[in-house]
């Protein structure tokens, strides 16, 4: 599908405006441009506050962007992580336990070690068994769930070196915390990965087609393991923030962060039967959720509110994207066609 | 659906042609089509001899009250996983959305209007899901993650998040106290629905195209069927189930709360997967999900009575779901050979 539109455009790219109509037709951001300038506009009128206190904006776009860059990898293959949510529990959880009884630093790694072993597990299942990712990292996120709550017996754990996690939460560079930062530091690092390193390129053919990519002498499984590891890692460091944020690891944590993740990375044009996309959109759909729960929060609207917003959007998203749009029409059209049919057919009676 | 097989087909083609791979998979194969008949049947002689209290008469009737609601909305939702778009999330907000409206409508008006009401969400519920996953193709594990949201929102929104009782002398709480011999009428209410499920799937001509799209869903489209409708007629079904579930949930302790339902979705999948209906789609049949109920409820039901945390019992039926999976594919893989 890619190359056939670009070839079709690209026959009268001469000139300016043709150069950007190519530019353009390459892009997956459309929909996520699109509803962001919607909600930008609106939250200017109706909310200004939300530009004025930017710094909440940002740690929130942060805070769901962050999950979402690295399911972003995965999406591009056309898998999904479903058990990127209770990654983020367990690792907060792990990371805790054993800032508590070593410091901070041997927690952090233990959380990522962690993490890196729940996504070979994940990556296992889908490369090398071939399962659905759906269904594999569906039972993962619920063995994983479980799994946080072994370990913390079910009880929130708290961090003992509350100190440091009061000055993680304090502004950085400028204005900046430390979360912003490392979810800027996250983007770029994955958006020069997955648009400038080979194997990150390879990620897209991977997804587009498998069978092509697996022709062409592309590693596959060895891309699919890839890709988990990011998005597990990507997650378990989300865990790490915001245990550290709040000096406590929840080990129910992460099922908003799941809807408002997958969400962000939808409206961002991300296909989920994978080969397009960007990790730009994703962080445009990420700052367009951010922006409406922010702009939602201050308004003082209830959170089920809240919720049904980010799972309407979510609804939307989907049901707006190009393919399902096509399907769509594809349906409408036939059933009219046959409509048009039975109606000949009844003339010529 | 293509890209899995793809995979496979890679899988296959690199896997190398002896013998004994070939017995040891064929074993796989039998484990995934027979395996739980063996497994339900070592399940019970264990639990039986082992766990202290797991035979009483009043441990039996417990078992039946909790494996009533998550039966039925198991079983309802078997014709989404055959029609193979994975499952119904959304299961979680339909049942608990039943319960609150059967108990909150029919204290505020009467019983009547209570189910109407429900019928209706259920309705609503079953064609939002349905057109979006049927016409517009898109993944139904995103889609009922949305609705799900929504539907609680709304339900939180509407019903203020607190729990809602019925009157100790009404017809609810009657039904919900009362048994048939030594059956509690929820049990009575699963076997009937399995039956009239079993019917549906099995002699209509909704379940063969049900069971045809989950085969292949092209041959489907082009022998002539309207395959969007079928896919709306199997969330509709998952629906009704999960709204009858969500009455017995709310009926046997006469109260119902927004998040009754939380982990029904797993478990139903769990006992779907369980029981041999493939993920693929198009294998699979309603008694095999009634075991596949059996057989995860008494798991629950010993770990509960093992004094096991609710940890360990949600590790358990996670591994359980990619333990069932895993053995489904690897069935499936022998199968194509």
């Amino acid at each position: 599908m890619t190359n056939q539109t670009v070839i079709k455009v690209g026959a009268d790219a001469t000139g300016f405006w043709g150069k950007l109509k190519v530019a353009l037709a390459r892009r997956t951001e459309g929909r996520g441009v699109a509803l962001f300038i919607v909600i930008a506009s609106f939250v200017t009128v109706s909310q200004p506050l939300v530009f004025t206190a930017y710094q909440v904006t940002l740690g929130r776009i942060a805070l769901i962007g962050l999950v979402a860059l690295g399911l972003t990898a995965v999406i591009l293959m056309g898998e999904l992580d479903l058990s990127v949510a209770s990654t983020l529990a367990v690792s907060g959880v792990i990371m805790t336990t054993v800032a508590n009884q070593t410091n901070i630093a041997i927690g952090i790694l233990a959380a990522l070690a962690a993490s890196v072993v729940i996504s070979l597990v994940n990556a296992y299942f889908v490369a090398i068994v071939g399962l659905n990712s759906f269904i594999a990292t569906l039972g993962m996120l619920f063995a994983l769930r479980g799994l946080a709550l072994v370990l913390s017996d079910e009880q929130p754990v708290k961090l003992e070196n509350t100190d440091f996690g009061i000055a993680f939460g304090q502004p950085l560079v400028g204005p900046l915390t430390p979360r912003i930062l490392i979810f800027f530091a996250v983007f770029i690092a994955i958006q020069v990965f997955v648009s400038r390193v080979k194997a990150g390129r390879e990620f897209l053919a991977v997804g587009g087609n498998r069978q092509a990519a697996y022709d062409a002498g592309i590693p596959v499984k060895r891309r699919i393991f890839t890709g988990f590891i990011i998005s597990g890692g990507v997650a378990a460091l989300a865990g790490v923030v915001n245990s550290l944020e709040r000096t406590a690891a929840d080990p129910t944590a992460g099922s908003t962060v799941l809807l408002a993740s997958f969400a962000a990375a939808i409206i961002g044009g991300n296909y989920l039967k994978g080969g397009k996309g960007s990790i730009v959109g994703t962080l445009i759909g990420a700052a367009s959720l951010g922006m409406l729960q922010v702009a939602l929060t201050i308004s003082g609207v209830q959170v089920p509110v809240q919720e049904i917003f980010i799972g309407g959007v979510l609804l939307l998203a989907v049901l707006t994207d190009p393919s399902s749009l096509r399907a769509v029409w594809g349906s409408i059209s036939t059933t009219f066609q046959g409509i048009k049919n039975s109606l000949a057919k009844q003339a010529r009676d | 659906m293509a890209k899995e097989t793809l995979t496979e087909a890679i899988a296959v083609a690199k896997a190398p042609e002896d013998t004994v791979a070939k017995k040891s998979s064929s074993f796989v194969a039998w484990i995934a089509d027979k395996g739980i008949f063996v497994f339900t049947a070592i399940l019970i002689l264990a639990s039986m001899t082992f766990v202290d209290g797991f035979a009483s008469l009043q441990n039996v009737t417990d078992l039946f009250h909790r494996a009533a609601p998550i039966g039925i909305v198991a079983l309802g939702m078997t014709f989404v996983v055959i029609t193979g778009n994975y499952l119904d999330l959304s299961v979680v907000a339909q049942a608990a959305a039943a319960g609150v409206i059967l108990i909150a409508v029919s204290n505020a008006y009467n019983l009547i209007t209570a189910f109407i009401v429900a019928f209706i969400v259920a309705i609503i519920f079953g064609l939002v899901n349905g057109i979006a996953v049927g016409y517009f193709k898109a993944n139904a594990v995103i889609v009922t993650l949305s609705t799900t949201y929504i539907g609680l929102g709304l339900l939180r929104l509407l019903s203020g998040g607190s729990q809602v009782f019925g009157p100790f002398d009404g017809p609810i709480a009657t039904f919900g106290t009362s048994k048939l011999g030594p059956f509690p009428y929820s049990a009575v209410v699963l076997v009937v629905v399995t039956l009239i499920l079993t019917f549906v799937l099995s002699k209509t001509n909704f379940g063969f195209m049900v069971r045809s799209f989950g085969v292949n869903e092209r041959s489907t489209r082009l022998a002539g069927t309207n395959t969007g409708v079928i896919v709306i007629g199997a969330f509709l079904v998952t629906s009704m189930a999960a709204m009858i579930g969500g009455f017995v949930l709310a009926a046997f302790s006469n109260t119902a709360v927004s998040n009754m339902a939380t982990g029904y979705d797993f478990q139903a999948l769990a006992a779907i997967i369980v029981g041999g209906t493939s993920v693929f789609g198009g294998k699979g049949s309603v008694p095999r999900t009634l075991l596949g109920v059996v057989f995860v409820s008494i798991l629950s039901n010993v770990l509960v009575l093992s004094q096991i945390s609710y940890g360990w019992q949600q590790i358990a039926i996670g591994s359980l779901i990619v333990f069932a999976v895993t053995v489904d594919a690897l069935g499936r893989r022998v199968g194509k050979k």
